[in-house]
């Protein structure tokens, strides 16, 4: 979706980005349980935030190759085979369950 | 027995010399960090059995006659984002209060077999999230130079514990300045390695583009005791590069051959000893930091070093760059946070009907306010319409950034800036309002951004300090892994700064 939003200028174009609503959807889009106390707060910061970055505007990125990070950009590959691990390392990690079952995790149903 | 001149140098030739056992000093730091930690709060664990009996083995070596490393019980502290397998490791968040680390990062790997022993966790910004260590979801450190003030953040555990003498040398990780702002609050030295150099591996992720860990010591050389043992690729971080041979040892003559830029954008107008240019600085420099930035130009120039001033002219759209492209990978970093995989909070009671519950209770009782503000921030700069307006052009300036950088380099070896815009704040000064936090990471971002390779130095050495007086560090940035120019430049500024 909104394919022309080739670059910052069109920013202030948009309303102001974030409402109670938009935090709402993005705490649920977090798995974040929000106290209604804290979203006040909370969204105020965030307008705060997202107006520095209006700065952003002023930088003339065209032709500009984005950088996704780190120093050197290369791809690492490694074989695509199993890398089995021995009782001793997987039960550590399986200790840390809250709930297991023959050495599965146990969760309780997506559904209700 | 005074730990205060206790550098990782001296307790190797102490402990050869048989001024003391490895065993008998350990005990000696936790009989220490007992009284002193009581005021600066910068463990979160401490380690004793472990530590003792990883010192017993150093001596039985010792007395065997096997040859020891520098390292050999050296006693360190490690920021609490690291892991160590069969210790906690709750990167200071709530959500991990009851996590045990199943294996060693490559790091503590890397220093086990070197024979270091490890004090104790040390405290942060939850999920290395901030700037004064406030974060925490457990206790405040406080400044040993002012415990009214903030150690820094987020390693500001692990620089406070440096710099009141409760370890020899410490590890931490930088993000955004996360090891070289609390390094230079509290007068000690620290090294953000180039991005590749050191393993992530075993790092608590917070945005993996960015993060490196770093060791924060007393001396310069000690950073780089630490940094030899800790460089170089590892298999399961596919970012770690080789890194070849120990880093060489520089002579005076191999220091006058580099040359130190001066970045305008780095300094405000109330800088007066350079010839400064018309063009504004970053707003906000302290002329406390000015003044000492000064010095420390005065001092590298009485060494015979040429300067030469340079331009960034992309440092002021950093931060902002910086806060988009970082909380875009927390809150992808963070999703692993469900509850279930790194064991759950406790006291904490609720009727479970379904998976959605544990999600949405434990992320929003076990995650602080900064971190959600982060998981939020991310989650919408990366989400579908606000993708490229937000996420893609901030990589796009970071390119830019990166390019100041490459531009730079071709007609200096090393840029000298100041480490943060003031020293040492109050306690509970910023945390109301998280853009002025933010705010003091402006000379130390730019550098994770692009990838390179910074030290904090301080200006003044803590026998010559003005009592009262806080701590200011300087920062060099050096070319991707040019680790050995920053660090040579480092020793020999400490040798005329009468360390």
């Amino acid at each position: 979706m909104n394919k022309n939003l080739k670059n910052a200028k069109n920013i202030s174009k948009m309303p102001m980005p974030i409402n109670k609503k938009t935090l709402e959807y993005l705490a649920e889009l977090s798995r974040i349980e929000l106290e209604e106390k804290s979203e006040e707060k909370l969204l105020n910061d965030l307008q705060k935030i997202l107006e520095h970055f209006e700065e952003l505007k002023e930088v003339d990125i065209e032709n500009i190759e984005p950088m996704a990070g780190g120093t050197i950009e290369k791809n690492v590959f490694r074989e695509d085979k199993e890398n089995p691990k021995s009782e001793v390392q997987t039960s550590k990690l399986t200790n840390a369950f809250p709930d297991e079952e023959k050495g599965y995790l146990k969760v309780p149903p997506i559904f209700e | 027995m005074d730990l205060s001149n206790l550098t990782i140098k001296k307790f190797h030739e102490g402990l050869l010399n048989k001024q003391f056992s490895a065993f008998e000093i350990t005990k000696v730091f936790f009989d220490y960090i007992k009284e002193k930690d009581s005021q600066i709060n910068a463990y979160l664990h401490l380690t004793k059995d472990s530590a003792l009996s990883q010192a017993e083995q150093v001596d039985v070596d010792l007395a065997k006659g096997k040859e020891l490393g520098i390292l050999a019980g050296a006693p360190l502290a490690i920021k609490d984002n690291i892991l160590i397998e069969g210790m906690p490791a709750t990167a200071a968040s709530k959500i991990l209060e009851n996590y045990t680390a199943s294996y060693d990062a490559t790091v503590i790997k890397k220093l086990k077999e070197a024979g270091a022993v490890f004090l104790g966790k040390t405290n942060l910004d939850e999920f290395a999230m901030g700037s004064s260590t406030e974060n925490s979801a457990f206790q405040i450190t406080r400044n040993p130079y002012d415990l009214e003030r903030v150690p820094g953040g987020s390693s500001g555990g692990s620089a406070a514990t440096v710099a009141s003498d409760m370890c020899v040398a410490a590890l931490g990780s930088d993000t955004g300045g996360s090891i070289r702002q609390p390094a230079g609050f509290c007068g000690v030295v620290g090294l953000k390695p180039t991005y590749g150099a050191v393993s992530r591996y075993g790092l608590i992720a917070m945005a993996s583009s960015l993060d490196q860990i770093g060791p924060i010591a007393k001396t310069v050389e000690d950073a780089a005791i630490l940094f030899n043992a800790i460089k170089g690729k590892y298999p399961l971080d596919a970012t770690s590069v080789n890194y070849g041979s120990g880093i060489r040892n520089y002579g005076l003559e191999d220091i006058r051959k580099l040359k130190i830029g001066l970045p305008k954008e780095y300094f405000a107008p109330t800088f007066q000893s350079e010839p400064r240019p018309e063009g504004v600085g970053v707003e906000g420099l302290d002329k406390n930091i000015a003044s000492a930035i000064e010095e420390a130009i005065k001092n590298l120039k009485s060494l015979k070093i040429e300067f030469k001033e340079i331009s960034l002219p992309h440092t002021k759209y950093a931060l902002s760059c910086y806060y988009i492209i970082m909380p875009a990978e927390v809150s992808a970093n963070l999703a692993r946070f469900d509850g279930i995989r790194y064991a759950r909070i406790s006291n904490f009671q609720f009727p479970i009907s379904n998976l959605r519950d544990i999600y949405f209770k434990q992320r929003g009782n076990g995650f602080g306010e900064e971190a959600k503000r982060r998981i939020i921030l991310g989650t919408f700069v990366l989400s579908a319409g606000y993708y490229d307006a937000y996420y893609a052009n901030a990589q796009k300036v970071r390119r830019l950034v990166k390019e100041d950088f490459d531009k730079a380099f071709n007609e200096v070896d090393v840029i000298l800036t100041p480490v943060s815009p003031t020293p040492a704040f109050k306690i509970g000064e910023k945390t109301d309002d998280p853009l002025s936090m933010y705010l003091s990471d402006i000379f130390t971002i730019p550098v994770n951004l692009a990838g390179l390779p910074a030290i904090s130095i301080p200006v003044k050495s803590q026998k010559s300090k003005v009592n009262g007086q806080l701590p200011v560090g300087f920062q060099l940035i050096g070319k991707p892994f040019h680790e050995a120019d920053i660090l040579g430049i480092g020793q020999y500024y400490e040798k005329i700064s009468n360390f």
